[in-house]
This record gives C-alpha cells, structure tokens and sequence, in this order.
C-alpha cells in the first residue's frame, strides 16, 4: 500500500488550515465555515494502516490546535481518534474514489461535532447544542462534497486501481 | 363556306374579340353602377382568399426580411451581451468600490472626530480556524506599535482587543468570543454591567447586569463604561434585543444586537493610545440617550 510521507501529511493540512482560515470565513458566515482539516483527515485515514491514521489525525488536529491558539489537544484528540476509526473502517469496506469518501466524511463530521461540543462543555465552554449544531447542515454537505473532489484533485485512486497499475496482463491457463 | 371559315379563323376571333371587347368598354362606360356592384361581389367572394393571399404575401415578405435581419441581429445580440456582461462586472466593482468607500470615509470621519487618539488602521488577514472561538489575525503587529490588550474598533463600535502581537501580526480576540468580557453601560439608564461573547453562531452578546433594578429596555443603546482594564469609555457595542430575569430573579441579563457587522469585517482600528479619562464623541455611542 502506498503511503503518504509525514511531510506530505503536514503540507496537506497547512493548505487545509489556510484555506480554513483565509478563505472559508470569506464564504460562509461567521461560525459556518467548515473543518477542512476533517476532510484531510479522511482522505488520509483511508489509505492508510489505524495506527498512521491515527498519527495522521493527532497532527492534523494538533495543528489546528496551535494554530487556534485555544484548547490545545481538543482537535488532536478528536482527529486522532477519527483517523484510528476511519482507516480500521476502510480496510473492512468496498471502496470507491467519490461515494465512499464523501458518505465517511458525512458521517464523521455527524460524530465529530457532539464528541466535541462535549469536550468542550466539560471544559467550561457552555454552547448551547442547538445553536452548537445549527451549522452542522451547511458542515455535512461540504464535506461530503469537498472531500470527493479533494481526492480527485490529489490523485487518489481506488485500492485495486493502485494494485493493478504495473501488472502485466497474463492469460489464467 | 366551311372552307372559308376555317381559312380565315383567327382573322375572324380577332375581330370578334376586338368587337366584344369593344362592345364591352362602351357598354360599362354607360353603366358604371352596375359593374361596380359586380366587382363588389365578386370581391366579396374571392375576399377571404386575397386575405389569405395578402397574409402569405407579407408573412413571406416578413420572413425574408427577418432572415435578413437575423443575422444584424445576432451580431446586435452578441454586442449587447457583452455590454450587459461589461456594466454588470461594473455594477460589481462599483458596489464593492462604494462599500469601501464608505468603510474608509468612516474610518477617516473616526480618526478625524478622535484627534488626539492614537489609531492604527489594520485589515483583517485570518480567523480562527475553530468555528466555536472567535479570533482574527490582522495584518499589523508589534512593528506598527500593537501591543497586548489594545482595543479594536470600528466606526459602527467596537470588535474586540488585541490578545497576542507577532512583529507583523496580531490576534484579537472578537466580542463574540465566548471568553470576551466587556465592561458596558445602558446608555439611557446607565445601569452598568458585563457584555459576554454568546455565542459565534447566532453572532448575539449577553449583558449582565450588576444592579438589582436595572431598568434596561429593548431598543437601549449600550456603551463601553469605561470601567473594563482594555476599551475606552463610550465606545458602542450594541442595541438591546430583549431582557430576561435570571434563574433566582436577583439579576437580569439583557441579549444585545452587535453594532458591528462581524461578517463583514475587513478593516480595523486598533487604538494604540488615547488620553485618560475623555470618551468618545456622541455618535460613536458615549453619552447618548
């Protein structure tokens, strides 16, 4: 299985992260720009082992963290714990390069926001969940339409497409 | 006879047509009324069929013209469409042009009214990557003189304060902030209270208030008090939506509108430097009732 090099996890999440914070709050509202970091997460989570996803997630999460400048370690908890459950997921489905990214995407960013409203309660933050969740819509659908098209634009290709690509064609008999 | 007959037949037709006719022509000079009122019948009859005749003729006629002028016209179109496209990017640019015209000329009118205030102007680079804490990066830091705990504002109130500087940048820490805290004032009752961040989502403030009987309405006006450590006296911050009594019914906590429109925040002024004890002019909100 090819993987990707730590490097090219934190130059991923750099872009991820200066899109997030440069150009989505451009777009959305304030308070409904979404989590470009997930999105990473994920497409890196599926192609690979639950213990590099899991890293993957902690320094993806970690760096929203620093950068954030507030909670240090409630992304990186939340995104290790997303990159562990994504890539031990992946390993067990069929996949393909749109569907499969952006139904997983959907569903994390439907776990990850509760998971964290809670962490953030716990921690004194006292939202609301209604008004918490109120961007949550706007959150599912970029998600599952972005990661998709993240994938296409990085050159993400199914396992079998990756397996077969420098296999000689040889007749069964 | 025969012979001669069939010899000198066209001869003979001629002269008959010729005699006919003739007949005909001094008959109808005579009787004009007659003829007329034939004509009329006739055309009466074979009408609907000149209509029909008339209409092919210049729906014909029409058509032709038309794809004559279908191509004038495609060439008109496509001309036009550039045009709309060109006064539409105008229309665009314009606006955007106004806004920030009208977002400077503030900006201006605000450096003008405030004088002996010291106040740095910043535009807004980033914000906080989590969507529940409100923070922004500006793009002036140490270098410009930003330090920590300088207050951020606009002509429409005040944003926020200055919470970290980096020599280039600064972070502020937004009013919306669930850890903001402001010192305010209802300016028409001057009941004196905190205003904290609510929330980032429904983008509203909450004004807790000190005294018993505070005596705030919706509609007030509330100011900067003066009495916080980081924002200047009379700085507006907002409109009371409505006032609730909180759960013992010992206090009351009003939900304020932000003057500021956090959405469509670009450019900042930092105030670096203001002289002790004076307040704002009236129209930023300082002494207004």
């Amino acid at each position: 299985m090819a993987r990707f090099r730590v490097g090219t996890w934190i130059v991923l999440y750099l872009l991820a992260l200066l899109m997030q914070v440069a150009l989505l709050p451009q777009i959305f509202p304030n308070g409904y720009a979404p989590n470009a970091v997930l999105s990473v997460t994920v497409l890196i989570a599926l192609y690979e082992t639950p213990r590099r996803g899991m890293w993957a997630g902690l320094v993806g999460g970690l760096m929203q963290d620093l950068w954030a400048g507030r909670l240090i370690g409630l992304n990186a908890l939340t995104f290790a714990l997303l990159g562990y459950t994504i890539a031990l997921v992946q390993q067990r489905i069929v996949r393909d390069p749109i569907f499969v990214p952006g139904l997983l995407a959907a569903l994390s960013q439907v776990v990850v926001t509760p998971f964290q409203w809670l962490l953030l309660y716990v921690f004194g933050y006292h939202f609301p969940w209604l008004v918490f969740s109120r961007p949550l819509p706007v959150w599912i659908l970029f998600s599952m339409l972005f990661t998709p098209a993240l994938g296409g634009i990085l050159g993400f290709r199914t396992r079998i497409h990756r397996r077969t690509r420098y296999r000689s064609v040889s007749p069964p008999w | 006879m025969g012979g001669f007959l069939y010899r000198w037949r066209r001869l003979l037709i001629t002269v008959l047509v010729v005699m006919v006719v003739t007949v005909s022509l001094s008959l109808t000079a005579r009787i004009r009324g007659t003829v007329i009122g034939l004509s009329n019948i006739i055309n009466t009859v074979v009408s609907p069929a000149e209509s029909s005749m008339a209409f092919l003729g210049k729906e014909t006629g029409t058509a032709i013209s038309s794809v004559g002028d279908l191509f004038t016209l495609q060439q008109q179109n496509q001309e036009l469409k550039r045009k709309l496209l060109e006064y539409n990017s105008m229309k665009l640019e314009l606006a955007e042009v106004l806004a920030e015209n009208g977002q400077l000329r503030g900006m201006v009118g605000l450096k003008k009214n405030l004088g002996s205030w010291h106040l740095q102007p910043a535009i807004i680079i980033a914000r906080n990557p989590d969507s529940w804490f409100n923070t922004a990066v500006i793009d002036q830091g140490s270098r410009s003189g930003v330090q920590t705990g300088m207050a951020v504002i606009v002509p429409q109130g005040v944003v926020g304060r200055v919470v970290a500087v980096t020599p280039n940048t600064a972070t502020v820490m937004l009013i919306l902030d669930p850890k903001s805290g402001v010192g305010a004032v209802d300016v028409r009752s001057q009941s004196t209270g905190v205003v904290l961040g609510q929330d980032p989502v429904t983008g509203l403030l909450e004004f807790q208030l000190f005294s018993h009987k505070p005596d705030v309405l919706p509609g007030d006006v509330v100011a900067t008090s003066g009495l916080s450590e980081y924002y200047p006296k009379g700085l507006l911050v907002g409109q009371v939506l409505s006032v609730s009594k909180n759960q013992f019914g010992l206090t009351e906590t009003a939900i304020i509108k932000p003057s500021v429109d956090f959405n469509r925040l670009q450019t900042v002024m930092v105030v670096e430097s203001h002289p002790s004890g004076t307040s704002i002019p009236p129209i930023f909100g300082g002494g207004q009732s």
